[in-house]
């Protein structure tokens, strides 16, 4: 089946481009990530000595003796703010496109566009201040 | 500046029709307005939080029934990506219903139970909206996007008892699996985006009316089938039909009682508005076999109908051995998916289009009497497990009949209307589906979906007999039975005699109009 799919490509114009071919060198890079990490270990494996010993089994931790446990309990806030980020970050992708047809040929497009942005941001606005209202913003 | 010239070209036309995604917009607005109340009103006002939700939806049902009867206007918007049809009116208006009936049953718990009631109420509306969508998405890409507005919105209230260690397994579990079946559903169609390239060099679509023109210009079939496939499997997660339903009584037992009310009824009948717009109308029958379209065609439909019948045997099967009425329920839901999938089966195998519209009103039909006999029984087992759901074993259902005669005799009413007894809606459900079943052909499917019924009367009627004739060992003090549940109680036993009784009223208006919108572009 994949040689039927590979032999089709030569009838098709190159607009629609060929469905393997064009990648052919994502694979050639795949297969070049797959191979790069795990010969080294696979290598290693076999070339280098076994040896044991206890600070040599001990989590790596910066070369100083580990103090407390690795299971511990970490504040969660980091992650609104990166959701809070997140939030505004989809903004600005979708401001990109708005803005190119906002400036577009004709400007009939424009009034529409407009309200329609302002509207978008306007759910954003409400999506921030309900979080901030509820107290993600809080730092103490 | 590649970008921006094909911006531009897009720029042409923008096929802009807020009219025709009314109620929609409605249901949107009303969530975000639900919000804001909840962050800025006082602590003692957010019961308010209920009421203007339930006014959201009233409002967007009024303008559903507005586009029902009086649309004259055009029926597709945003170049074919919104359509307007009975399929969709009629899904949108079980949306509606299951939605407002879910507040009306979580609005006195949610504030017992000591839950945020506003965040729950606008997750609730942001999910209906999400429904909608998918009812209403005349292209692949609206439908996923309805799907994962749902779907984010349920993950969040699955797990909305954030203490209770089973809604968090509840959750997570129905995030994990969800995310996945979302997965394939997104590799399908950009499989099948990909496949409908032409030779001319037309990019490919997501249109599902075009999908249709394109199956037999298809540059890689093979590219077709799998994209099928791959999206049949992920609707098959949605509406929760064997094998795919291995999450459903995890997800169905832990999540909170209304929560699972509302997953029960909604979610599925959005799959199920999905599935068969994209189905019935993107893969269609054709009177040549031979043809790509004839044999995806033939593929799909084969595997519904064996589908069909693993779901109902597997549903019914595994309801039986269940000691946890929630469990049961949840198989017993997996099991009603199975018998509309035979109403499914009937729509896809016909081309003539009063055929088809007959069946697919049937299975709008049965998904409707699902959701109200459903939500009823729902209601009741909300107030037999009392605060942190603990009464949900049949244990707990010992005797309560002379009890509390009034939710049991209820209950009882709904379980025979699942069952399927004549004079309710569940009957009727069965029979429309059955029926169109029969006139497409299918004599063994439905006999063996007529078996499975028979299978049911053990469990169904095992709770009416726990209710009534067993001793209660433990003490029992009656449930407080809130107003809004009464009112609840009220629509959903009209509602079951009504459906059961005339049904023509409802099936005539789930019916396609002689011009189908999708059938013909």
């Amino acid at each position: 089946m994949l040689s039927a799919i590979l032999l089709q490509t030569t009838n098709v114009p190159k607009t629609v481009g060929g469905p393997i071919t064009a990648y052919w060198p994502v694979m050639i890079f795949f297969v070049f990530a797959v191979i790069f990490p795990v010969l080294p270990i696979v290598l290693g494996r076999f070339l280098r000595p076994s040896i044991y010993g206890k600070g040599k089994m001990r989590p790596y931790e910066c070369g100083i003796d580990p103090v407390t446990e690795a299971h511990d309990r970490f504040t969660v806030r980091y992650y609104i703010v990166a959701m809070l980020f997140l939030i505004f970050d989809v903004e600005t992708i979708f401001l990109l496109p708005w803005a190119v047809i906002y400036m577009g040929n004709d400007f009939s497009f424009t009034k529409f566009a407009l309200l329609e942005m302002f509207i978008f941001i306007g759910i954003l606005i409400v999506g921030y201040y309900y979080a901030w209202r509820k107290g993600a913003l809080e730092w103490a | 500046m590649n970008l921006s010239l094909a911006l531009q070209i897009q720029n042409v036309s923008p096929d802009v029709n807020l009219l025709l995604i009314l109620p929609e917009l409605i249901v949107c607005t009303a969530g975000v307005i639900v919000m804001m109340v909840d962050a800025f009103a006082r602590p003692r006002q957010r019961w308010m939080t209920g009421g203007l939700a339930l006014v959201g939806l009233v409002a967007a049902m009024a303008a559903s029934f507005w586009m029902w009867s009086g649309w004259a206007g055009p029926r597709e918007a945003f170049h074919g990506m919104i359509v307007l049809d009975e399929l969709r009116l009629g899904f949108t208006f079980i949306a509606l219903l299951v939605s407002a009936l879910t507040v009306l049953v979580s609005m006195v718990w949610v504030e017992g139970e000591n839950l945020p009631a506003g965040e729950f109420h606008s997750l609730l509306l942001f999910a209906t909206s999400g429904m909608m969508l998918m009812a209403s998405g005349g292209d692949l890409v609206i439908i996923f996007l309805g799907l994962e507005i749902l779907s984010i919105a349920t993950y969040v209230m699955a797990g909305f008892r954030r203490t209770d260690l089973r809604s968090n397994e509840s959750s997570l579990k129905y995030f994990i699996l969800g995310s996945f079946s979302s997965a394939f559903l997104l590799y399908g169609i950009a499989l099948v985006y990909g496949a409908t390239a032409t030779r001319t060099g037309l990019a490919g679509t997501t249109n599902i009316a075009e999908i249709a023109n394109r199956l037999d210009v298809s540059l890689y079939p093979p590219l077709l089938f799998a994209g099928a496939a791959m999206m049949l499997v992920g609707f098959g997660f949605k509406i929760a039909t064997a094998p795919f339903h291995v999450w459903t009584p995890d997800v169905y037992e832990g999540a909170p009682t209304p929560v699972t009310a509302f997953m029960a009824a909604g979610p599925k009948a959005a799959g199920f508005a999905s599935f068969l717009r994209v189905f019935v109308f993107g893969f269609p029958f054709v009177a040549t076999v031979a043809s790509v379209q004839g044999q995806i065609h033939a593929a799909w439909l084969g595997a519904l109908v064996v589908l069909a019948i693993i779901t109902m045997t597997i549903g019914n099967v595994g309801a039986i051995v269940q000691n946890n009425v929630k469990r049961m329920l949840a198989y017993s839901s997996i099991a009603h998916a199975g018998y509309a999938l035979v109403g499914f089966v009937a729509a896809g195998a016909t081309g003539d289009p009063v055929f088809k519209s007959e069946a697919l009103s049937s299975v709008a039909f049965y998904m409707l009497t699902y959701a109200v006999m459903n939500l009823g029984a729902f209601a009741v087992v909300t107030l037999i497990a009392r605060s942190g759901d603990r009464r949900t074993d049949f244990e707990d259902y010992n005797g309560i009949g002379f009890q509390s005669p009034g939710l049991a005799f209820t209950l009882s009413l709904f379980m025979l209307s699942l069952l399927g007894l004549p004079l309710t809606a569940g009957f009727m459900g069965k029979i429309m589906v059955f029926r169109a079943a029969l006139n497409a052909g299918y004599y063994s499917l439905v006999v063996i979906a007529v078996l499975n019924t028979a299978i049911s009367a053990y469990y169904y009627l095992r709770l009416i007999i726990v209710m009534f004739f067993r001793e209660r060992t433990t003490s029992w003090s009656a449930p407080r039975v809130p107003a809004s549940v009464i009112v609840v109680l009220i629509i959903t036993v009209l509602g079951v005699f009504y459906l059961g009784l005339f049904p023509n009223r409802v099936l005539d208006a789930f019916k396609t109009r002689p011009p189908a919108v999708m059938a013909t572009r």
